[in-house]
């Protein structure tokens, strides 16, 4: 909003320079954008908050003015110069709805001349970025910018039975609008009709057929106050927002009714000549009381820290225009106070501690820690999942952060994470009725569809080498009576949502999850060139990352994932439990995609994992007597698994066989279909005794045979 | 002198002549005497590394054949015994002498193709130190996560305790606790996500002050950061889902001058122990009295500048007094106790410190704008 300073001098006596007084207002929580030079004057631009209606004008900027600057407020000339009649002799009014409509005033000036305005009125208009009309358009609009009311003038001669009826829309009623558009009104909006058809919309603009034009000779001024909720309704209805709809939304001087009417109408027997009614018909059933609110004194200490004597307290409000009230014999010290009736955001002491502390200034206010009786405390989990982060990134994965609602045409695409699956099916998930960005309405079930669309996003771009990771949450909705799904987030809402229902009751499951994607090379910094990425990055990813999070040991079971390729493709689990899946993305989402290279995907309830707690560090003494290694490579059937290798092994009963691991394995040339070559590394230590060579050929000659009897595997020379 | 040990001594001199003929070849190894001083410059050698390597090996021979336990000199030694006790000493003597003027050669030799042979080798396994270092390419944490890390590190240290809340709410939580009227604009699907059940997406993590409150009882000091969201149509400045962090505090006897000090604390602790603060009275429906906090631009220092739009003052965030009727909602005496609450925007300071042009960058995880955190 824009306010001319040289306007809002004549309305206080306010001195300060302008710049100044805009750092004044500011500080009073009126926040002035930018003050800027227009000619003579300066305009200083407002940005105010929704609770001060009241200050969308020059009278109510020039209150705040006035009271920081401990002055007066000068309200402009009300009388008009020449009247004759009185308005019921000329037209009437009659409210049908008093609730949408609680004030409604029509006065008229008879003998009009409508003109352009006179310079000075067409100047302070130009000012603050009005353009001019007639003179009185032109009234009503600077009556609006100066009082905060907005006005309407009608052509008196153009109302059918020049009389006026405040009334719902009739269904299937239109009316032109003064912007010339032709608009269909519903039976919720307030119009203002005649005796034959709605003339304006209450609130928000006038109508086309009685708008004031060269030939008008008597005006119809209404001044009205509407409710503001019907208003806002109407105004977002019709996708009309005026500077009249603007502030009856907001709420205006239900007590500044009249009094814009009469500047307006002694401004227009000024300019456009004619002659007013003695009076105006001022239809206002029930008298709007403005709350009286309550102060203790010392309150203004609690709250603030400030000092404030109750005198100055008192005279503080005073001086923003609240008025003493008497208190009763039971009062214990409260001052009371009758709240103006422009500020209709004032209803309880906190606003009136509020009023006192802007006005002393918030920078008066000393600052101070306040002293702590409570420790601080990382959210549960949190270093565990933190210590997960730092490893993924050293193991070359960048942290993703995608948006937590996606396209609904990833549903059924994936398999979802155990626990979030088992609901599938119609009304599984959770939708937006509103998207903003047309088809994302899924609240994603699983983080995979972001993490893939920022994959494409990086080939699109000609990165080829992604490696990402995202930690989110993935929703699914939950069950009449189901049980909290493992791992989900713990909140407040389990147990509010269970005592009180109805604040809490009804909502989704939300998982934390886990999810990585890589595709590419193995990039080294300043190198080009490396290694192709695949199934074992990403294995090697997620279990580097589980044990910074001490996780225990997860197993891989290779199963047919919906979204995974047939053979490159495992569940995960952890303690027998299923908590997600991990492999080759399958053919024909990567052809959905584009991707023509492999992209590997991991998705793990992290939630679970980290409710599964920590597994603890024990320390075992270093062995005293050194170990002995031996090699096996065998040429064994391709289906027998590695993990069933070993576990052979280490199940064979040989106190002194202490580990197995992986040294080669080998495909391809000179090794048979259906076949592989392994070759596997047994440690053998005793812990008293160095062993000697016989024992551990004796140990090594049943690792062996266990492996030739159970797998079908050959030696290989 | 008998002459026995005359002809003992000829072999000995001819052994050594024998030696001096063997050893010409190594006599250009040997040190040279300049002013008074031995010195040796190794790179006249003028050999390859091979080739240094088999004059070591021959010299190595040679000292076998000169003094080693076969060799003649050795022969002569055992005679030593057998010479008569009075020319035993002088002629055991003679021979050490003999000995010592061919080692004290090679030795000299020996170490001078030594050092060499470590040239050579060193300059041929020179490496070119400037080539990259095999350094694995490592990943990054999101620049959200690292401001939040950093905002939750210093409020923990303030004694505040890290809080979750749901993204899918109710309206009692997003709205109606909140102090929000039920006809307020924030609640139109215009600006607020609705599910098609009737939940609503949280718009602000100020939904947690409440849960929080269900939760601990006062005293308590909670911070919750956390995605919110609003019906924004994503542009270079807005996106319709961002990261808060909310603030909360209720304590016996708490004022507006400890929610001042604690914004203050924390953005000195954040933007360097030069940061002012400034605190302008605003509006907020869950807060009352409320203020908006600025902070001295960290760019340039409160002079003014793009940045701050000239000002010298960004904005912080919203904060207040929490408004009796949220302590009420969550069944807490507004008499008894009295609490503060503030709300941050971690995007829009990341947006600021990094001096992003676009925000949507922070959601499209392009690994070059990720790469650079
Ligand atoms: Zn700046």
């Amino acid at each position: 909003m824009e306010i001319s300073y040289n306007w809002l001098r004549e309305l206080t006596d306010v001195s300060l320079p302008p710049r100044e007084l805009a750092e004044r207002l500011t500080m009073a929580g009126l926040a002035v954008d930018a003050v800027r030079e227009a000619g003579e004057d300066f305009v200083l631009e407002f940005d105010l908050t929704s609770n001060r209606p009241d200050c969308l004008s020059h009278l109510g900027i020039a209150r705040e003015a006035a009271a920081l600057a401990g002055v007066g407020v000068r309200l402009p000339e009300l009388t008009a110069k020449n009247v004759a009649g009185r308005a019921e002799e000329f037209t009437s009014v009659e409210i049908e709805d008093a609730r949408l409509c609680p004030r409604y005033a029509a006065r008229v000036v008879r003998g009009v001349k409508v003109a352009p305005s006179p310079e000075w009125l067409a100047r302070r208009l130009q000012a603050i970025g009005q353009r001019p009309i007639n003179n009185v358009a032109d009234i009503t609009n600077f009556v609006l910018h100066e009082l905060g009311q907005p006005l309407h003038a009608f052509d008196l001669a153009k109302l059918t039975e020049r009389r006026i009826v405040v009334r719902r829309a009739r269904a299937g009623e239109r009316i032109r609008t003064l912007d010339g558009a032709e608009r269909e009104l519903d039976t919720q909006m307030l119009v203002i009709a005649d005796a034959a058809r709605a003339v304006a919309v209450a609130g928000v603009m006038g109508g086309e057929e009685t708008e004031i034009s060269v030939a008008t000779t008597d005006v119809l001024v209404e001044s009205a106050y509407f409710d503001p909720q019907s208003v806002r309704r109407t105004s977002k209805a019709l996708g009309l927002q005026t500077d009249a709809s603007y502030r009856f939304e907001r709420g205006v001087d239900y007590e500044g009714v009249r009094r814009a009417q009469d500047r307006s109408v002694a401004l227009i027997c000024e300019i456009a000549g004619g002659a007013a009614t003695v009076d105006a018909i001022d239809v206002y059933p029930r008298r709007i009381e403005p709350p009286v609110v309550h102060l203790r004194p010392s309150r203004v200490e609690e709250l603030t820290g400030l000092q404030v004597p109750a005198g100055e307290s008192a005279r503080i409000l005073e001086s923003l225009g609240f008025t003493p009230v008497a208190a009763g014999d039971d009062a214990e010290g409260k001052l009371f106070f009758s709240a103006p009736t422009w500020r209709t955001d004032v209803s309880i002491e906190e606003d009136l501690v509020e009023e006192v502390a802007r006005l002393v200034g918030y920078e008066k206010i000393g600052e101070s820690l306040p002293p702590s009786p409570v420790t601080g405390e990382y959210l549960a989990g949190d270093r565990r999942r933190r210590a997960a982060r730092q490893v993924l990134t050293a193991c070359g994965l960048s942290e993703a952060v995608n948006i937590s609602f996606i396209d609904e045409s990833n549903e059924g695409r994936f398999e979802l994470l155990p626990g979030l699956q088992r609901v599938e099916g119609e009304g599984a998930f959770v939708k937006l009725s509103n998207p903003v960005v047309e088809g994302a309405r899924l609240m994603r079930p699983t983080l995979l569809p972001g993490l893939l669309d920022s994959v494409r996003h990086n080939f699109n771009r000609g990165t080829r080498s992604v490696r990402l990771f995202e930690t989110g949450r993935v929703f699914a909705s939950s069950a009449e009576g189901d049980e909290t799904a493992s791992g989900e987030v713990e909140t407040a809402s389990d147990d509010i949502g269970k005592t009180a229902a109805g604040e809490g009751g009804g909502r989704p499951n939300e998982v934390e999850a886990f999810a990585l994607v890589l595709t590419g090379e193995a990039l080294e910094e300043g190198r080009a060139g490396g290694r192709e990425l695949d199934f074992f990055d990403l294995k090697g990813a997620l279990e580097a990352a589980t044990d910074a999070m001490r996780v225990g040991e997860l197993q891989f079971a290779p199963a047919a994932v919906r979204h995974l390729r047939e053979g490159q493709s495992a569940r995960i689990l952890f303690g027998g439990a299923e908590v997600g899946a991990l492999g080759r993305l399958d053919e024909d989402l990567a052809a959905a995609y584009k991707f023509r290279q492999p992209v590997y995907v991991a998705e793990v309830n992290l939630g679970a994992l980290l409710a599964a707690g920590e597994r603890p560090v024990r320390y075992a003494p270093l062995p005293r007597f050194p170990s002995v290694v031996r090699d096996v490579s065998l040429l064994a059937p391709r289906r027998a698994a590695f993990s069933e290798m070993r576990r052979a092994i280490l199940s064979l009963g040989l106190e002194e066989c202490r580990g197995v691991s992986l040294v080669d394995v080998y495909e391809g040339a000179n090794v048979p279909e259906g076949k592989r070559s392994l070759t596997l590394r047994v440690e053998y230590r005793a812990d008293d005794r160095t062993l000697r060579d016989e024992e551990v050929d004796s140990m090594h000659a049943r690792v062996v045979a266990a492996l030739e009897d159970k797998f079908g595997a050959q030696l290989r020379g | 002198m008998s002459s026995e040990v005359a002809g003992y001594r000829a072999q000995a001199d001819s052994i050594r002549e024998a030696f001096e003929r063997k050893f010409e070849r190594f006599a250009r190894f040997l040190n040279k005497r300049i002013n008074g001083e031995n010195v040796v410059d190794v790179t006249e050698f003028n050999l390859s590394l091979e080739e240094a390597q088999a004059e070591l090996r021959a010299l190595s021979d040679l000292e076998t054949w000169y003094v080693g336990r076969k060799s003649q000199l050795s022969a002569l030694k055992k005679l030593i015994g057998k010479v008569s006790p009075e020319e035993r000493s002088g002629f055991g003597q003679y021979l050490l002498l003999t000995q010592i003027a061919g080692t004290d050669k090679i030795a000299e030799v020996e170490s001078n193709l030594q050092s060499y042979i470590w040239k050579k080798r060193s300059e041929r396994e020179r490496v070119d130190v400037t080539l990259p270092g095999r350094r694995p390419r490592r990943g990054h944490l999101h620049p959200i996560t690292q401001l939040r890390q950093r905002i939750e590190d210093i409020f923990v240290s303030m004694g505040y305790a890290v809080e979750d809340g749901p993204e899918v709410e109710t309206d009692f939580y997003n709205f109606t606790a909140l102090n929000i009227p039920e006809l307020h604009p924030a609640r139109s699907p215009q600006d607020t996500f609705y599910t098609t059940g009737g939940l609503s997406l949280r718009s602000q993590t100020s939904t947690v002050q409440v849960h929080a409150m269900q939760r601990r009882r006062p005293p308590l000091r909670v911070i919750a950061p956390g995605r919110v969201f609003r019906r924004d149509t994503p542009d270079a400045t807005h996106n319709p889902m961002f990261f808060q962090v909310e603030g909360l505090l209720v304590e016996r006897g708490v004022q507006m001058g400890h929610l001042k000090g604690t914004l203050s604390e924390f953005v000195r602790r954040l933007f360097g122990a030069g940061t002012r603060t400034r605190f302008r009275p605003s509006y907020f429906p869950f807060t009352e009295p409320s203020m908006e906090a600025d902070y001295s631009c960290f760019k340039c220092n409160g002079a003014g500048c793009r940045l701050c739009k000239g000002s010298g003052w960004i904005e912080l965030g919203g904060s207040g007094m929490v408004h009796p009727n949220v302590l009420r909602a969550a069944r807490i005496n507004p008499d008894e106790f009295s609490g503060f609450a503030f709300g941050l925007g971690i995007d829009r300071m990341c947006g600021l410190m990094y001096e992003l042009d676009d925000i949507r960058l922070l959601f499209e995880n392009d690994v070059r704008f990720l790469e650079q955190f």
